[in-house]
């Protein structure tokens, strides 16, 4: 019988029994921005069984530019809840929860809880850490997202493996409004679904470890390896 | 030769890689200053791979890697 995952079921790497472990994925994306728009999508349209989305923010007109799903009726609406109607109107068969909350050291633990991977989509470095450590202390596999002009860069994080933090990834000074083309925030939300995917079924060594730069004028990516620190948190038990 | 790659942002107006010559550059802050990079824009030095500060020592051989915080999403 044809299902609407025809077309990723003929792969080998999928399959029927990889098809079901996706209907059975609980995956969290935290941020549902210009990066958070295409993961959502292609995680919702891929068949994970249960989808969280969580977003503090409403929208805005200065969103549209990449936030696709957006439409200008939707301004001052909650993204998440935008987020929970549209994408829950993509695929009737996965459950798609959306959640207007901040996302803060308080409760990330509760949030992240539960979850076989978090996506993180969000746009201040401060919340990137939070998520970050909370998904190492709870060995839940993350995949970050970032972008800025023309660039972006893709990381999936593991406990056991060197992390962001190793590197100092949260160092340094983040512009007050990061600039930000649709297409290239498309190319790196979309790799992050992926990357979530991959994750999930165990297709081929996930890059954990490394960082993926892309770069968009010149069209190159560049896998770089994220040098452990025996120190970090990444290393030790919790 | 000192090998220099900029990543991201870093890259913007400039090459994404510099050969320098290892006699004209003490530490890493040496080189932001000669490809004109504020420290604040780095958020990230690796020396060979290893996480390093500003103000270490850079050598005849050694690959200097920048990075910028890149946090849109």
């Amino acid at each position: 019988m044809l299902t609407r995952y025809e077309r990723q079921r003929i792969l080998p790497e999928i399959g029927d029994s990889g098809q079901e472990k996706l209907s059975k994925a609980k995956v969290l994306v935290i941020g549902f921005g210009g990066l958070g728009t295409p993961a959502a999508t292609y995680l919702a349209e891929a068949g994970i069984g249960h989808l969280e989305i969580v977003d503090t923010d409403t929208v805005s007109l200065t969103n549209l530019n990449r936030q696709y799903l957006f439409t200008e009726k939707d301004i001052d609406s909650y993204k998440a809840h935008v987020a929970e109607r549209v994408i829950g109107r993509m695929n009737a068969e996965i459950s798609v929860h959306g959640k207007a909350q901040h996302i803060d050291a308080s409760h990330i633990d509760t949030a992240v809880r539960g979850f076989d991977a978090v996506v993180d989509c969000v746009d201040s470095l401060e919340t990137r850490k939070i998520v970050h450590d909370a998904c190492l202390k709870r060995n839940i596999p993350l995949i970050e997202g970032g972008i800025d002009g023309f660039h972006g860069f893709v990381a999936c994080i593991k406990k056991g493996f060197p992390c962001l933090n190793c590197m100092g990834f949260f160092s340094g000074k983040q512009k007050e409004t990061t600039p930000v083309l649709g297409a290239v925030a498309g190319i790196i939300g979309s790799m992050q679904a992926l990357e979530t995917i991959k994750i999930l079924l165990h297709i081929e060594d996930v890059p954990f470890g490394k960082i993926l730069y892309y770069d968009a004028k010149r069209q190159e990516l560049e896998q770089v390896d994220i040098p452990g620190n025996p120190e970090c948190v990444c290393h030790k038990e919790s | 030769m000192i090998e220099v790659r900029l990543f991201a942002t870093l890259r913007d107006n400039r090459e994404k890689i510099y050969f320098l010559p290892a006699d004209k550059f003490r530490c890493a802050l040496d080189i932001y200053g000669y490809l004109d990079i504020p420290k604040e824009e780095v958020s990230t030095l690796l020396i060979n791979g290893f996480h390093k500060k500003p103000e270490d020592e850079v050598k005849d051989n050694d690959v200097v890697a920048l990075f910028p915080p890149v946090g849109g999403g």
